[in-house]
């Protein structure tokens, strides 16, 4: 209809969430914001494009349908996530850990270093 | 107690009464009706209310056949004595009434009240040495508030009656002081002995107060004394509460993600991804009158390579609009809503993000700010003024405070909804929501603030008190941003937006019959095609409701008995807006071509 109409946009305004933070982490490709820096656990991880890293929690998420995967760490499901706005694949949220020793990983958010952005943000000013 | 009205009932020999055996014979010749003591309290409650509109007689007859007296037989000596001005007679009956009392100590001050009203009496009347003997024989050995008493003698002083009704602030033997008299001393009774003042009234006040606080769509400026006895009370829907589409706006060519009302209701401002804001007119058909129809002014047009008209926002007089951009919105744009001038352009710098904007009271200054964290105060004379750092805006309101100052109200990614004040630069956290903010609204009059919260409904948070006051739940969630918008004369209609096309409107006055409160439902409105992102009160015209979709249409939304005649105005090609559809860019809608919206 319009000139301007692209049809891969979703309907309506997402509701983009923010973080906040010192140093924030978004999408490569359409600069959506995810993370931040105190929200990382651990940069030991590897995903499809190389390094990745791990999160505690990551806004502005889609979900896939849950995955059985079995990884070198042992057998996990797994949901796909990517990027709410641009829906780029960027990593993979833990569901469940068949071992022990995995569980903590329940929950949490691999991001694939490749497919995201660090910037600069701030703190928050606010002292109360 | 109990002797005591059983001397006054049944046989009607109460004591002291002069014609009792007279009264008894007529009760022997009625025939006696057994009445249980619910329905004798209820005929002594009626009667009561017969009497004190004057039809004593009719009160009479009532005690007679039903056998219930009003009140116990030395209440009414009593009641009689001092409506007829018989001082010794009230007296007598009050010693006899002594025992009735709930407590013995408020004896003095019915003694007192008694002795005050016959002083008075007699210093009206002239009887200057009678009264001066009621002062030193009654009132003094009381003993009971001496500063009433030095009051009262002071009064003796006194040239004429218009004086001492002056100076005591006593309306006079005819100025219903006796009755007056009467009520105030009721209370010191138990009701078997003596009604409390007007309980038939008091009960009927209490019953229409209660269906008021039931009514789902209470919208009238009756109180309730105004209010029918006969039927119980619910204000008719069709009157008051927007429930049939009247008109479908579709000069947009996409999506539309804004609607504001302007303060004064004469405009409607819509805008969307089709970057263009148009500006549209509210005209309220003359025939018949309060028929209100919208009619195409203006489109302007923003550039097209930012993302869409992310927001509006109307100067408080109504004379300039403000448009921002979606993401990437470097520079808001100020118009002139009646002429399409653009007035101001505004660019602070290149990285910006304004996304939301508030108008101050003065409409000359107003706040942006975006969710980078730019939270700027421009105005429209000199541009940018100050920065706030470090805040990321989500959804901005002004509100004025008590010493003269606006504080700008911003809701910030860290779900706090805080209180700005450019001018002292001071700042305050109001609430914590417990979810992400998506959006903000304030009422006209700028007491109560309605959020709207990620996956939880829109909260109703009151300015004043500093508490929420509801939640409000039954919209769809989703992914995508909603707007909600107070209105109706008493700010007692929320609306909102859902992501399943329809639109909710609740009462947030109302409760819920099993006074469950905080799980009001609200009615839904259909037609729309697609998601229902924001909607908007009309300011002056209290039922008129606009809401803007993914379907690219605005939907006019007007209560029902409105609705017919707006129709029928424009059908008949008399009102505004009936030639045609291309000329003036909208489709007025029938009401036989949509299904009747659902209500709850």
């Amino acid at each position: 209809k319009s000139p301007g109409f692209n049809a891969s946009y979703s309907m309506g305004r997402l509701h983009i969430e923010h973080m906040g933070g010192e140093r924030v982490f978004s999408c490569a490709n359409c600069d959506c914001p995810l993370t931040n820096r105190q929200q990382l656990i651990s940069t030991r991880f590897t995903g499809a494009t190389g390094r990745a890293f791990l999160f505690n929690r990551v806004v502005n998420l889609d979900t896939s349908e849950l995955q059985d995967r079995v990884m070198l760490t042992g057998r996990h499901m797994v949901r796909d996530v990517s990027c709410r706005k641009c829906k780029t694949k960027l990593g993979w949220v833990y569901e469940f850990a068949t071992e022990e020793s995995q569980q903590y990983k329940e929950g949490k958010i691999i991001l694939e270093r490749a497919l995201i952005n660090e910037s600069e943000g701030f703190p928050d000013p606010v002292k109360d | 107690l109990l002797e005591l009205m059983e001397n006054g009932s049944g046989c009607l020999n109460g004591s002291g009464a002069a014609d009792s055996a007279e009264k008894a014979q007529q009760q022997q010749q009625c025939p006696a009706v057994q009445l249980s003591e619910r329905n004798c309290e209820a005929v002594r409650v009626i009667g009561q209310y017969l009497r004190e509109l004057g039809l004593a007689r009719s009160a009479e007859a009532l005690v007679l056949e039903a056998g219930c007296p009003l009140e116990s037989g030395a209440a009414a000596q009593f009641r009689s004595s001092v409506l007829l001005g018989d001082w010794d007679g009230a007296e007598a009956s009050l010693a006899s009434l002594r025992r009735a009392l709930w407590r013995e100590s408020s004896w003095s001050e019915i003694a007192f009240r008694l002795a005050e009203q016959r002083y008075l009496e007699l210093l009206e009347s002239g009887a200057h040495i009678a009264a001066l003997c009621v002062l030193r024989g009654k009132l003094t050995p009381l003993q009971f508030s001496p500063d009433r008493l030095h009051r009262l003698s002071g009064l003796i002083m006194c040239s004429g009656p218009e004086e001492l009704r002056q100076l005591s602030g006593w309306s006079g033997a005819a100025g219903g002081t006796r009755q007056a008299l009467l009520d105030s001393v009721e209370q010191f009774f138990p009701p078997s002995v003596m009604l409390p003042p007007k309980r038939l009234s008091v009960l009927l006040d209490q019953a229409v107060r209660a269906q008021v606080s039931r009514c789902r769509h209470h919208n009238t400026s009756l109180s309730p004394d105004q209010l029918t006895l006969l039927a119980d009370h619910s204000c008719q829907a069709a009157a008051s509460v927007p429930s049939v589409c009247s008109q479908v706006l579709d000069a947009h060519q996409d999506e539309v993600h804004v609607c504001q009302f302007s303060p004064n209701g004469r405009f409607l401002a819509t805008g969307g991804r089709d970057c263009v804001a148009i500006v549209w007119l509210v005209e309220a058909a003359a025939n018949p009158p309060g028929a209100p129809r919208v009619r195409h002014h203006l489109t302007l047009r923003i550039g097209e390579e930012r993302g869409g008209v992310a927001w509006l926002a109307w100067s408080p007089d109504s004379r300039l609009l403000l448009a921002c951009a979606a993401e990437e919105a470097t520079e808001v744009i100020v118009w002139e809503a009646e002429t399409g001038d653009c007035i101001k352009k505004l660019k602070h710098r290149d990285e910006d993000s304004l996304t939301t904007a508030a108008w101050l009271p003065d409409s000359n200054h107003f706040v942006v700010g975006g969710n980078r964290g730019h939270f700027y105060l421009c105005s429209v004379d000199v541009g940018f003024e100050k920065a706030w750092d470090f805040i990321r805006v989500v959804a901005l309101a002004t509100r004025r405070e008590d010493d003269g100052g606006t504080a700008v109200l911003a809701a910030d990614t860290f779900a706090r909804i805080r209180r700005y004040r450019f001018d002292t630069m001071q700042d305050e956290t109001l609430f914590r929501e417990d979810g992400p903010v998506m959006s903000m609204s304030i009422s006209q009059d700028e007491t109560l603030l309605a959020v709207c919260v990620a996956s939880a409904g829109v909260h109703l948070w009151d300015l004043r008190l500093r508490v929420c006051r509801r939640r409000l739940h039954g919209l769809t969630h989703g992914a995508y941003l909603l707007h909600a918008s107070i209105g109706g004369p008493n700010q007692d209609f929320v609306a909102s937006g859902s992501h399943d096309a329809r639109v909710c409107v609740w009462h947030r006055g109302c409760q819920a019959g099993d006074g469950a409160q905080q799980h009001l439902l609200p009615d839904k409105l259909s037609g729309h095609g697609g998601l229902v992102s924001c909607v908007s009160w009309n300011p002056r015209h209290h039922g008129m409701l606009a809401s803007a979709s993914d379907d690219c249409t605005v939907r006019i939304w007007l209560p029902a008995s409105l609705a017919a005649a707006a129709l029928a105005a424009s059908a008949d090609g008399t009102g505004p807006g009936g030639a045609g559809f291309s000329s003036n860019g909208c489709c007025s809608s029938t009401v036989s071509k949509h299904q009747p919206p659902p209500l709850l």
